[in-house]
Protein backbone atom coordinates (compact mmCIF):
# COMPACT_ATOMS: atom_id res chain seq x y z
CA UNK A 1 0.00 0.00 0.00
CA UNK A 2 2.98 2.36 1.21
CA UNK A 3 4.58 1.49 -2.42
CA UNK A 4 1.67 2.14 -3.93
CA UNK A 5 0.88 5.76 -2.86
CA UNK A 6 4.31 6.54 -3.28
CA UNK A 7 4.12 5.92 -6.92
CA UNK A 8 1.01 7.84 -6.72
CA UNK A 9 2.53 11.09 -5.32
CA UNK A 10 5.31 10.53 -7.75
CA UNK A 11 3.06 10.52 -10.96
CA UNK A 12 0.75 13.30 -9.34
CA UNK A 13 3.97 15.38 -9.57
CA UNK A 14 4.30 15.32 -12.65
CA UNK A 15 0.86 15.78 -13.82
CA UNK A 16 1.21 19.15 -11.97
CA UNK A 17 4.17 20.00 -13.54
CA UNK A 18 3.86 22.97 -16.57
CA UNK A 19 1.44 21.64 -18.98
CA UNK A 20 1.99 24.63 -21.92
CA UNK A 21 3.88 23.16 -23.93
CA UNK A 22 4.84 24.48 -27.89
CA UNK A 23 2.64 22.43 -30.34
CA UNK A 24 3.17 22.41 -34.33
CA UNK A 25 -0.17 23.59 -36.01
CA UNK A 26 -0.02 21.26 -38.84
CA UNK A 27 -0.75 24.33 -41.13
CA UNK A 28 -0.76 23.78 -44.82
CA UNK A 29 -0.53 26.25 -47.20
CA UNK A 30 -4.01 26.04 -49.23
CA UNK A 31 -4.30 26.56 -52.96
CA UNK A 32 -4.50 29.31 -54.05
CA UNK A 33 -2.52 30.45 -51.66
CA UNK A 34 -3.45 33.26 -49.21
CA UNK A 35 -2.20 36.94 -49.70
CA UNK A 36 0.16 36.91 -46.78
CA UNK A 37 3.28 38.52 -47.57
CA UNK A 38 6.36 39.97 -45.51
CA UNK A 39 5.42 43.27 -46.69
CA UNK A 40 1.47 43.31 -45.91
CA UNK A 41 1.45 41.12 -43.09
CA UNK A 42 4.58 39.69 -41.56
CA UNK A 43 6.74 42.78 -40.90
CA UNK A 44 3.69 44.48 -38.98
CA UNK A 45 3.00 41.47 -37.31
CA UNK A 46 6.66 40.78 -35.59
CA UNK A 47 6.86 44.91 -34.94
CA UNK A 48 3.05 45.00 -33.53
CA UNK A 49 4.58 41.48 -31.22
CA UNK A 50 7.86 40.29 -31.21
CA UNK A 51 9.98 42.81 -32.29
CA UNK A 52 11.02 44.89 -29.22
CA UNK A 53 12.54 41.70 -27.80
CA UNK A 54 13.46 39.46 -30.74
CA UNK A 55 15.40 42.29 -32.67
CA UNK A 56 19.06 41.55 -34.40
CA UNK A 57 20.19 45.29 -33.28
CA UNK A 58 19.07 43.47 -29.02
CA UNK A 59 22.39 42.69 -27.67
CA UNK A 60 22.74 40.27 -24.77
CA UNK A 61 21.21 42.57 -22.07
CA UNK A 62 18.77 44.11 -23.50
CA UNK A 63 16.82 41.13 -25.24
CA UNK A 64 14.46 40.78 -21.76
CA UNK A 65 15.38 36.62 -22.32
CA UNK A 66 14.71 36.25 -25.71
CA UNK A 67 17.57 33.63 -27.58
CA UNK A 68 20.33 34.81 -29.44
CA UNK A 69 20.06 34.30 -33.67
CA UNK A 70 16.06 34.27 -32.85
CA UNK A 71 15.46 37.65 -34.84
CA UNK A 72 12.41 38.84 -36.86
CA UNK A 73 13.09 42.00 -38.16
CA UNK A 74 13.67 40.48 -40.98
CA UNK A 75 12.18 38.00 -43.51
CA UNK A 76 15.49 35.69 -43.19
CA UNK A 77 15.44 35.76 -39.87
CA UNK A 78 11.76 34.50 -39.69
CA UNK A 79 12.14 32.05 -42.15
CA UNK A 80 15.43 30.71 -40.28
CA UNK A 81 13.00 29.28 -37.69
CA UNK A 82 9.75 29.28 -39.28
CA UNK A 83 8.94 26.03 -37.04
CA UNK A 84 9.69 27.67 -33.36
CA UNK A 85 7.91 30.48 -34.61
CA UNK A 86 4.90 28.46 -35.44
CA UNK A 87 4.91 26.00 -32.17
CA UNK A 88 5.11 29.05 -29.97
CA UNK A 89 2.68 32.16 -31.88
CA UNK A 90 1.08 30.27 -34.36
CA UNK A 91 -2.92 28.45 -34.95
CA UNK A 92 -3.88 26.17 -36.71
CA UNK A 93 -5.95 22.69 -36.98
CA UNK A 94 -3.53 20.73 -34.59
CA UNK A 95 -3.32 23.73 -32.34
CA UNK A 96 -3.61 27.16 -30.90
CA UNK A 97 -0.15 28.16 -29.62
CA UNK A 98 -0.16 31.42 -27.49
CA UNK A 99 3.28 31.30 -25.47
CA UNK A 100 4.26 34.22 -27.27
CA UNK A 101 4.17 36.90 -26.86
CA UNK A 102 4.25 36.76 -23.26
CA UNK A 103 2.37 38.68 -20.26
CA UNK A 104 4.88 41.74 -19.95
CA UNK A 105 6.57 43.63 -22.47
CA UNK A 106 9.11 46.80 -23.09
CA UNK A 107 7.57 50.04 -23.73
CA UNK A 108 10.91 51.03 -25.60
CA UNK A 109 13.28 48.07 -27.79
CA UNK A 110 15.36 46.42 -24.70
CA UNK A 111 13.51 48.58 -21.94
CA UNK A 112 12.70 47.30 -18.87
CA UNK A 113 9.42 45.12 -19.14
CA UNK A 114 6.94 47.96 -17.93
CA UNK A 115 4.04 47.47 -20.21
CA UNK A 116 1.52 44.23 -20.38
CA UNK A 117 2.47 42.95 -23.94
CA UNK A 118 -0.42 43.43 -26.70
CA UNK A 119 -1.80 39.79 -27.44
CA UNK A 120 -2.44 39.32 -31.23
CA UNK A 121 -5.78 37.80 -32.15
CA UNK A 122 -6.28 33.97 -32.85
CA UNK A 123 -7.33 35.29 -36.88
CA UNK A 124 -3.88 36.87 -36.53
CA UNK A 125 -2.17 33.87 -35.38
CA UNK A 126 -4.09 31.81 -37.45
CA UNK A 127 -2.62 34.06 -40.89
CA UNK A 128 1.17 34.07 -38.79
CA UNK A 129 0.55 30.03 -39.17
CA UNK A 130 -0.64 30.52 -42.53
CA UNK A 131 2.05 32.56 -43.91
CA UNK A 132 4.38 30.56 -42.88
CA UNK A 133 3.49 27.63 -44.09
CA UNK A 134 3.64 29.22 -47.82
CA UNK A 135 6.34 30.97 -47.41
CA UNK A 136 8.40 28.02 -46.86
CA UNK A 137 6.30 25.94 -48.99
CA UNK A 138 4.40 23.32 -46.82
CA UNK B 1 21.86 15.41 -3.15
CA UNK B 2 25.06 16.18 -3.54
CA UNK B 3 25.29 17.69 -0.35
CA UNK B 4 24.02 14.55 1.59
CA UNK B 5 26.89 12.68 -0.46
CA UNK B 6 29.32 15.04 0.27
CA UNK B 7 28.36 14.88 3.83
CA UNK B 8 29.05 11.53 3.66
CA UNK B 9 32.27 12.18 2.06
CA UNK B 10 33.09 14.40 4.93
CA UNK B 11 32.10 11.85 7.46
CA UNK B 12 34.06 9.43 5.47
CA UNK B 13 37.20 10.81 5.33
CA UNK B 14 36.84 11.71 9.35
CA UNK B 15 36.55 8.44 10.14
CA UNK B 16 38.18 6.85 8.07
CA UNK B 17 39.32 3.64 10.27
CA UNK B 18 36.00 2.51 11.04
CA UNK B 19 34.93 0.26 7.97
CA UNK B 20 31.64 2.30 7.48
CA UNK B 21 33.18 5.30 7.67
CA UNK B 22 35.82 4.35 5.70
CA UNK B 23 32.82 3.07 3.05
CA UNK B 24 31.03 6.29 3.70
CA UNK B 25 34.49 8.38 2.79
CA UNK B 26 34.26 6.53 -0.21
CA UNK B 27 30.94 7.74 -1.11
CA UNK B 28 32.50 11.07 -0.81
CA UNK B 29 34.53 10.94 -3.49
CA UNK B 30 32.51 11.28 -6.03
CA UNK B 31 30.12 12.44 -4.16
CA UNK B 32 28.21 15.66 -4.22
CA UNK B 33 29.67 17.94 -5.93
CA UNK B 34 27.74 19.26 -8.78
CA UNK B 35 24.14 20.01 -8.93
CA UNK B 36 23.25 18.62 -11.37
CA UNK B 37 23.72 16.64 -14.26
CA UNK B 38 22.36 12.71 -14.28
CA UNK B 39 25.65 11.22 -13.63
CA UNK B 40 26.27 13.35 -10.36
CA UNK B 41 22.95 12.62 -9.70
CA UNK B 42 23.17 8.92 -9.60
CA UNK B 43 26.61 9.94 -7.85
CA UNK B 44 25.14 11.54 -5.00
CA UNK B 45 22.84 8.68 -4.53
CA UNK B 46 25.72 6.09 -5.07
CA UNK B 47 27.43 8.15 -2.42
CA UNK B 48 24.83 7.68 0.06
CA UNK B 49 24.74 3.75 -0.55
CA UNK B 50 27.91 3.23 0.88
CA UNK B 51 27.00 3.13 4.76
CA UNK B 52 26.14 0.00 4.98
CA UNK B 53 25.94 -0.84 9.09
CA UNK B 54 22.87 -2.20 9.36
CA UNK B 55 20.88 1.08 11.36
CA UNK B 56 19.19 3.41 9.48
CA UNK B 57 19.98 6.95 9.04
CA UNK B 58 18.55 10.09 7.40
CA UNK B 59 20.98 13.27 6.38
CA UNK B 60 19.72 17.34 5.72
CA UNK B 61 21.68 19.12 3.82
CA UNK B 62 21.73 22.11 1.45
CA UNK B 63 23.97 23.61 -1.39
CA UNK B 64 24.44 27.21 -2.50
CA UNK B 65 25.52 27.78 -5.92
CA UNK B 66 26.69 30.12 -8.65
CA UNK B 67 27.05 30.40 -12.54
CA UNK B 68 27.62 31.97 -15.25
CA UNK B 69 26.80 30.66 -19.26
CA UNK B 70 27.08 31.28 -22.27
CA UNK B 71 25.32 29.30 -25.01
CA UNK B 72 24.14 29.38 -28.46
CA UNK B 73 21.61 31.14 -27.29
CA UNK B 74 22.26 32.35 -23.91
CA UNK B 75 24.13 34.28 -22.00
CA UNK B 76 24.06 34.75 -17.95
CA UNK B 77 23.93 33.50 -14.52
CA UNK B 78 22.26 32.11 -12.19
CA UNK B 79 22.09 31.29 -8.26
CA UNK B 80 20.73 28.49 -6.31
CA UNK B 81 19.87 27.04 -3.08
CA UNK B 82 19.34 23.58 -2.76
CA UNK B 83 17.99 22.06 -0.12
CA UNK B 84 18.27 17.70 -0.29
CA UNK B 85 16.72 14.60 2.56
CA UNK B 86 18.52 11.26 2.35
CA UNK B 87 17.55 8.31 4.07
CA UNK B 88 19.98 4.91 4.45
CA UNK B 89 19.75 1.65 6.13
CA UNK B 90 21.93 -0.83 5.60
CA UNK B 91 22.61 -1.41 1.93
CA UNK B 92 19.93 0.67 0.26
CA UNK B 93 18.93 4.09 0.61
CA UNK B 94 16.67 7.23 -0.85
CA UNK B 95 17.32 10.85 -1.27
CA UNK B 96 15.33 14.11 -2.42
CA UNK B 97 16.34 17.36 -3.70
CA UNK B 98 14.61 20.23 -5.17
CA UNK B 99 16.58 23.12 -6.34
CA UNK B 100 15.41 27.09 -6.06
CA UNK B 101 17.05 29.45 -8.74
CA UNK B 102 17.19 32.91 -9.63
CA UNK B 103 18.24 32.49 -13.37
CA UNK B 104 19.47 35.41 -15.42
CA UNK B 105 18.96 35.04 -19.41
CA UNK B 106 19.65 37.45 -21.72
CA UNK B 107 19.12 40.10 -19.29
CA UNK B 108 15.74 38.56 -17.77
CA UNK B 109 15.55 37.90 -14.42
CA UNK B 110 13.67 35.04 -13.08
CA UNK B 111 12.85 33.14 -9.94
CA UNK B 112 11.30 29.12 -9.85
CA UNK B 113 12.36 26.14 -9.04
CA UNK B 114 13.83 23.47 -10.71
CA UNK B 115 13.09 20.03 -10.98
CA UNK B 116 12.61 17.40 -8.21
CA UNK B 117 15.18 14.89 -8.55
CA UNK B 118 14.27 11.55 -6.35
CA UNK B 119 16.58 8.45 -5.83
CA UNK B 120 17.33 4.98 -4.65
CA UNK B 121 20.36 3.31 -4.72
CA UNK B 122 21.44 0.07 -3.31
CA UNK B 123 24.94 -1.38 -2.91
CA UNK B 124 25.16 -5.20 -4.97
CA UNK B 125 28.76 -5.84 -4.72
CA UNK B 126 31.17 -5.45 -1.15
CA UNK B 127 34.60 -6.68 -0.92
CA UNK B 128 37.40 -5.57 0.99
CA UNK B 129 38.21 -2.54 -0.95
CA UNK B 130 36.00 -2.29 -3.69
CA UNK B 131 32.37 -1.87 -3.79
CA UNK B 132 29.72 -1.61 -6.62
CA UNK B 133 25.93 -0.81 -6.85
CA UNK B 134 22.76 0.33 -8.65
CA UNK B 135 21.22 3.33 -8.89
CA UNK B 136 17.93 5.09 -10.51
CA UNK B 137 17.02 8.70 -10.14
CA UNK B 138 13.66 10.09 -11.31
CA UNK B 139 13.12 13.57 -12.08
CA UNK B 140 9.69 15.15 -12.17
CA UNK B 141 9.15 18.45 -14.41
CA UNK B 142 8.37 20.73 -11.42
CA UNK B 143 10.53 23.23 -13.14
CA UNK B 144 9.22 25.03 -16.27
CA UNK B 145 10.72 24.45 -19.33
CA UNK B 146 9.90 27.55 -20.92
CA UNK B 147 11.68 29.39 -18.07
CA UNK B 148 14.94 27.38 -19.11
CA UNK B 149 14.43 25.79 -15.19
CA UNK B 150 13.27 22.17 -16.01
CA UNK B 151 13.48 19.81 -18.69
CA UNK B 152 9.48 19.60 -19.49
CA UNK B 153 9.56 15.85 -19.04
CA UNK B 154 9.83 13.18 -16.10
CA UNK B 155 13.51 11.96 -16.62
CA UNK B 156 14.68 8.56 -15.79
CA UNK B 157 18.26 7.36 -14.92
CA UNK B 158 19.51 4.49 -13.93
CA UNK B 159 23.22 3.66 -13.25
CA UNK B 160 25.86 1.49 -12.10
CA UNK B 161 28.80 2.94 -9.72
CA UNK B 162 32.33 1.13 -8.74
CA UNK B 163 34.17 2.68 -5.77
CA UNK B 164 37.78 1.89 -4.60
CA UNK B 165 39.03 2.69 -0.95
CA UNK B 166 42.95 2.72 -0.17
CA UNK B 167 44.13 3.79 2.99
CA UNK B 168 44.16 7.74 1.92
CA UNK B 169 43.22 7.54 -1.64
CA UNK B 170 40.12 6.53 -3.18
CA UNK B 171 38.73 6.51 -6.61
CA UNK B 172 35.15 6.38 -8.23
CA UNK B 173 33.19 5.94 -11.26
CA UNK B 174 29.76 5.24 -12.51
CA UNK B 175 27.85 4.81 -15.87
CA UNK B 176 24.39 5.32 -16.48
CA UNK B 177 21.52 5.80 -18.98
CA UNK B 178 18.94 8.52 -19.03
CA UNK B 179 16.19 8.90 -21.18
CA UNK B 180 12.82 11.52 -20.86
CA UNK B 181 9.70 9.35 -20.78
CA UNK B 182 8.31 11.27 -23.92
CA UNK B 183 8.58 10.88 -27.31
CA UNK B 184 12.33 12.14 -28.30
CA UNK B 185 11.48 13.92 -31.67
CA UNK B 186 14.63 16.58 -30.88
CA UNK B 187 12.79 19.81 -32.34
CA UNK B 188 14.36 23.31 -32.04
CA UNK B 189 17.77 23.83 -30.66
CA UNK B 190 18.42 26.22 -28.57
CA UNK B 191 21.50 24.57 -26.98
CA UNK B 192 21.92 23.07 -23.70
CA UNK B 193 18.38 22.54 -22.16
CA UNK B 194 17.70 23.75 -19.01
CA UNK B 195 20.41 26.89 -18.77
CA UNK B 196 20.32 25.11 -14.71
CA UNK B 197 21.47 22.19 -15.44
CA UNK B 198 21.19 20.61 -18.78
CA UNK B 199 20.71 17.21 -20.03
CA UNK B 200 20.00 15.41 -23.25
CA UNK B 201 16.53 13.96 -23.82
CA UNK B 202 18.05 10.54 -24.38
CA UNK B 203 21.86 10.18 -23.15
CA UNK B 204 24.61 7.80 -21.69
CA UNK B 205 26.13 9.39 -18.16
CA UNK B 206 29.64 8.78 -16.47
CA UNK B 207 31.44 10.29 -14.34
CA UNK B 208 35.05 9.23 -12.63
CA UNK B 209 37.12 11.06 -9.57
CA UNK B 210 39.22 10.83 -7.10
CA UNK B 211 40.30 12.04 -3.78
CA UNK B 212 43.17 12.30 -0.97
CA UNK B 213 42.83 12.07 2.76
CA UNK B 214 45.13 15.00 4.21
CA UNK B 215 44.53 14.55 7.44
CA UNK B 216 42.66 16.91 9.80
CA UNK B 217 39.24 15.68 8.59
CA UNK B 218 40.06 17.46 5.16
CA UNK B 219 39.77 15.80 1.40
CA UNK B 220 40.81 17.12 -1.58
CA UNK B 221 39.45 15.51 -4.75
CA UNK B 222 38.91 16.39 -8.84
CA UNK B 223 36.76 14.85 -10.60
CA UNK B 224 35.04 15.20 -14.20
CA UNK B 225 31.61 13.81 -15.98
CA UNK B 226 29.48 14.04 -18.28
CA UNK B 227 27.02 12.88 -20.93
CA UNK B 228 26.77 11.44 -24.39
CA UNK B 229 23.73 12.16 -26.54
CA UNK B 230 22.25 9.46 -28.23
CA UNK B 231 20.72 10.85 -31.49
CA UNK B 232 20.49 14.71 -31.33
CA UNK B 233 21.79 16.73 -28.60
CA UNK B 234 25.02 18.05 -27.22
CA UNK B 235 27.95 16.04 -25.24
CA UNK B 236 28.66 17.48 -21.94
CA UNK B 237 31.32 17.61 -20.03
CA UNK B 238 32.32 19.19 -16.44
CA UNK B 239 35.62 19.11 -14.39
CA UNK B 240 35.83 20.40 -11.05
CA UNK B 241 37.98 20.25 -8.18
CA UNK B 242 36.89 20.66 -4.44
CA UNK B 243 37.68 20.60 -1.00
CA UNK B 244 35.93 19.43 1.85
CA UNK B 245 35.99 18.84 5.31
CA UNK B 246 33.57 17.51 7.90
CA UNK B 247 32.97 15.06 10.93
CA UNK B 248 30.85 12.00 11.31
CA UNK B 249 27.81 13.82 11.89
CA UNK B 250 28.66 17.10 9.83
CA UNK B 251 30.66 18.15 6.47
CA UNK B 252 31.27 21.27 4.46
CA UNK B 253 32.81 21.47 1.24
CA UNK B 254 33.46 23.92 -1.51
CA UNK B 255 33.78 23.27 -5.23
CA UNK B 256 35.09 25.00 -8.45
CA UNK B 257 33.55 23.44 -11.57
CA UNK B 258 34.31 24.27 -15.09
CA UNK B 259 31.78 23.72 -18.26
CA UNK B 260 34.93 21.99 -20.65
CA UNK B 261 32.23 20.76 -23.40
CA UNK B 262 28.67 20.99 -24.48
CA UNK B 263 28.14 24.65 -22.64
CA UNK B 264 26.60 23.55 -19.06
CA UNK B 265 28.25 26.42 -17.88
CA UNK B 266 31.50 28.30 -18.50
CA UNK B 267 31.95 28.50 -14.46
CA UNK B 268 30.33 27.05 -11.46
CA UNK B 269 31.02 27.76 -7.69
CA UNK B 270 29.36 25.45 -4.99
CA UNK B 271 29.42 25.62 -1.44
CA UNK B 272 27.77 22.59 0.46
CA UNK B 273 27.15 21.73 4.15
CA UNK B 274 24.98 18.62 5.27
CA UNK B 275 24.22 16.57 8.73
CA UNK B 276 23.74 13.41 9.57
CA UNK B 277 21.36 11.63 12.14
Amino acid sequence: MRLVLTIAFVVGLGACSNTAEPVATQTVCPSPPPDLTWENFGQQFMASYCTDCHASTLTHAMRNGAPLFHDYDTLHGVLSIPDHIDKYAGAGPAAVNTLMPPSRCPSTPGGPLDRDCPEPSEAERTNLALFIACQTGN
Amino acid sequence: MYELHQRQELNGVVGRRSKVNRRIGAAALLGSWTLATGVAKADHDMAMSESHDESSAVSVGVAVQAAEFDTMAYVGSYQSVTPSLGWMHGRYGASALLGLYHLDENGLSRYGMGDVMLGGHATVIERDAIEGGVAVHVMLPTGSALDNLGMGHTMAMPALWAAWHGEQLAARASAGYARALTSIDGGHDHGPSPLVDPMNLQELTWSAGADLDLGHRVRVGGRALGGIPIGAGHTRVIGGARVSWGTPRVSTAVELQAGLAGDPFTVRGVVETALRF
